[in-house]
């Protein structure tokens, strides 16, 4: 059997049934969902509805879960389709993407009920406590303390840059249950609600825009037996496994392809006018997101091979990078007008939005640092 | 979707591989500069692995071989113009050259010659002699007659694609040799490789050649399917991408190994001396960018939101 790259005739109708949806429900102009204008917000939990009506919110998940039980190529098709239109998932594709499989494979059989069909029916948001001021890529060093209280615990601590924190009615918490075990086993985690008592939420003003960075404050937040995600000690192991549910990341290619296009369309007969030094920047930025596309797609196709080593750390230093290219790329094809922002700026702004969010390409979801020790630890070994 | 090489074709660049290696591998290129004999007989271990029963043009199977046979050239920097060969019309090797500057591979070699350019106008060729350069040692500068007729664009096509996996082959044999180096060579008392400098620039060229194969995969898995423009706007940014990437990787390779890694005893000297050409031929990595222009508002350079171009 040859080579083969073509997506599969479902994917393809997949994209064209997305398309048709987002021309229809999105407005010209969106931005995602965290933007100044609250209507952003309300158009994403709508949509969230809407697709989730039609199976497509939790396409990868299982049918008894209320998934779409899409193919690995459907769901890459919904990465790509969403985040080239701006995400309008909004903050729903954290419940989506990992903490729902996490409750798939370790939840209780009361937790699996309470959860999995209220993220399945986008009808819940979820944020994430596993950054603290002074723990942030290595997770294994949090200090927040779950002190053992009767049957469950108390925690106390601080937790930062937690997205979505002030929109999510729940949070799947890290604390440190045992100080004194091995590293791997000092962590657990926690499903918590976010109006419980004890949980307090700051805002953190950011170029990214609101609602993206937070601090929580937790003051003695009770939680039981009952609220504990895997087992009491395996909260590193749950929190590494479930993660790798979204190893291969956000398909930031397709948003850099999207906007290129875009902006060539809306140059017209001026893109020839272009710098030469530009059109070749351009030329080589085409090539650097299919290249991306290319890696995304191999680590895709090798995502149940236990040898798929590194594969999407590869595809996420490519895109990642590619994200800042194009962002650094379209700035120079603009000019002062980049600086713009708002519905009058070229695009809607989505330049200038674009060129904000590529600062954190290389940071958020696993910084680049982290996934090129990864490609390193697979080319020389464990050396260092 | 399938990404991986078919089996068949994995046995056979592990065959090919060997054969080369034991052909001599970059040494025996080294030699070849100054003993003639060589490069016959670097054809014979290509011509042992059936390289010219291969028909390249309209068997895929066939040319997907030929790919895999190429990029097991270039980690041997083959001193032989096996593309050309592969390619030949009637009997006459197919050099691709730059019509400013002509220069064609081994065109001292025995034989007919054709040349053609990227536009596909064919020239008759006059090879002269070779040059003793130490970068592309073969080159041979040529003189060109008038254009005469043309060649098929699948050719070039072809070419360009080719001799890309010839480039695939040479990066991934740097970087190899560049990790052994760094896992063994011990420095302040730890080998390289436990430096956090050293492990991300291995890691960032790895990811480099990652991507270059996934492409030259890619490329190559369409060269029937994709409409004729598509094709060649695909060969080009092979090309392109193959050049950028070798010139990353060869500088991390020097880089890392050191003095060492400019002796001629060290096999990435020879690969980057003798891969200069592909990378610089027949045009720079600049001027490819610049022809490919004209392919972003055309839709030649595909994308996910481009229209499809027609057949």
């Amino acid at each position: 059997m040859t080579m083969d790259y073509d997506l599969g005739t479902d994917a393809g109708e997949l994209r064209q049934r997305l398309r048709e949806l987002i021309s229809t429900h999105i407005p010209e102009g969106f931005l995602g969902a965290c933007t100044d204008d609250p209507r952003d917000l309300a158009t994403t939990e709508s949509f969230c509805k809407l697709l989730a009506s039609d199976g497509l919110l939790a396409l990868a998940w299982p049918k008894e879960h209320g998934g779409g039980g899409g193919s690995v190529w459907q769901q890459t098709v919904l990465r790509e389709e969403m985040w080239a239109h701006h995400e309008p998932r909004g903050a729903q594709y954290m419940g989506i993407n990992w903490v729902g499989p996490a409750v798939m494979r370790y939840g209780t059989a009361e937790q699996k009920a309470k959860h999995l069909s209220a993220i399945a029916a986008g009808e819940v948001i979820w944020c994430q406590g596993f950054s603290e001021p002074e723990a942030g890529t290595d997770l294994a060093s949090l200090r927040t303390r779950a002190v053992a209280d009767g049957d469950g615990w108390r925690i106390t601590g601080q937790m930062v840059w937690t997205s979505y924190a002030q929109l999510a009615s729940w949070c799947v918490l890290a604390a440190c249950t045992d100080p004194n075990a091995p590293k791997p086993k000092r962590l657990s985690l926690f499903l918590v609600p976010m109006d419980r008592a004890g949980i307090t939420v700051r805002p953190i003003r950011s170029m990214l825009g609101p609602h993206h960075l937070n601090e929580v404050f937790l003051d003695d937040v009770e939680v039981s037996p009952d609220d504990v995600l895997g087992e009491v000690g395996d909260g590193w192991r749950v929190m590494r496994e479930a993660l790798a549910f979204e190893r291969v990341g956000i398909a930031r290619y397709a948003r850099c392809e999207s906007l290129l296009t875009r902006m060539q369309t809306a140059l017209g007969d001026d893109w020839d006018k272009l710098p030469e030094s530009i059109r070749t920047r351009w030329v080589r930025a085409l090539i650097d997101l299919r290249v991306a596309r290319l890696l995304a797609y191999r680590a895709v196709s090798l995502q149940d091979d236990p040898s798929a080593g590194a594969a999407a750390s590869a595809a996420r230093i490519a895109t990642t990078t590619c994200d800042q290219q194009v962002a650094e790329l379209l700035f120079d094809v603009l000019g002062p007008e980049a600086l713009d922002s708002g519905s009058s700026a070229p695009l809607h702004g989505a330049i200038e939005d674009h060129w904000r969010y590529a600062q954190a390409a290389t940071v958020a979801s696993g910084t680049i640092e982290v996934q090129r020790m990864l490609v390193a630890r697979e080319t020389l070994g464990d050396h260092g | 979707m399938k990404t991986a090489l078919p089996e068949d074709i994995a046995e056979f660049a592990t065959v090919a591989t060997k054969r080369l290696a034991r052909f001599g591998g970059p040494q025996a290129a080294l030699r070849a500069e100054t003993e003639e004999q060589l490069r016959l007989e670097a054809r014979a271990a290509v011509a042992d692995l059936g390289a010219f029963d291969l028909d390249v043009r309209s068997s895929s199977d066939d040319l997907l071989a030929a790919a895999v046979l190429c990029q097991a050239a270039g980690a041997a920097a083959l001193p032989y113009p096996l593309v050309e060969e592969l390619l030949a019309i009637d009997g006459a090797r197919l050099a691709l050259v730059n019509p400013d500057a002509p220069r064609i591979e081994h065109g001292d070699l025995a034989g007919d010659w054709i040349a053609a350019d990227l536009d596909g106008t064919r020239y008759h060729v006059q090879p002269t002699s070779r040059t003793s350069a130490k970068l592309g040692p073969f080159l041979v500068p040529a003189t060109l007659g008038q254009p005469d007729g043309t060649v098929p664009a699948a050719d070039v096509d072809l070419h360009l694609t080719l001799g890309s996996w010839r480039i695939l082959g040479a990066v991934q044999q740097s970087l190899d040799i560049t990790r052994q180096h760094v896992v063994a060579r011990m420095q302040f008392g730890k080998p390289l490789a436990e430096f956090q400098a050293v492990r991300f620039t291995i890691a960032d060229a790895s990811v480099a050649a990652r991507g270059l194969y996934e492409l030259a995969k890619y490329t190559i898995s369409r060269t029937e399917s994709a409409p004729a423009q598509v094709r060649s706007a695909d060969a080009l940014i092979l090309r392109l991408k193959a050049a950028d990437t070798a010139r990353q990787v060869f500088r991390t390779a020097h880089q890392l190994l050191g003095a060492l890694g400019f002796c001629d005893e060290s096999d990435v000297s020879v690969l980057d001396r003798h891969t200069q050409s592909l990378i610089r031929l027949p045009l720079s990595a600049e001027e490819l960018a610049l022809r490919l222009t004209a392919g972003v508002r055309g839709g030649q350079l595909e994308t996910l939101f481009s229209d499809p171009v027609s057949a």
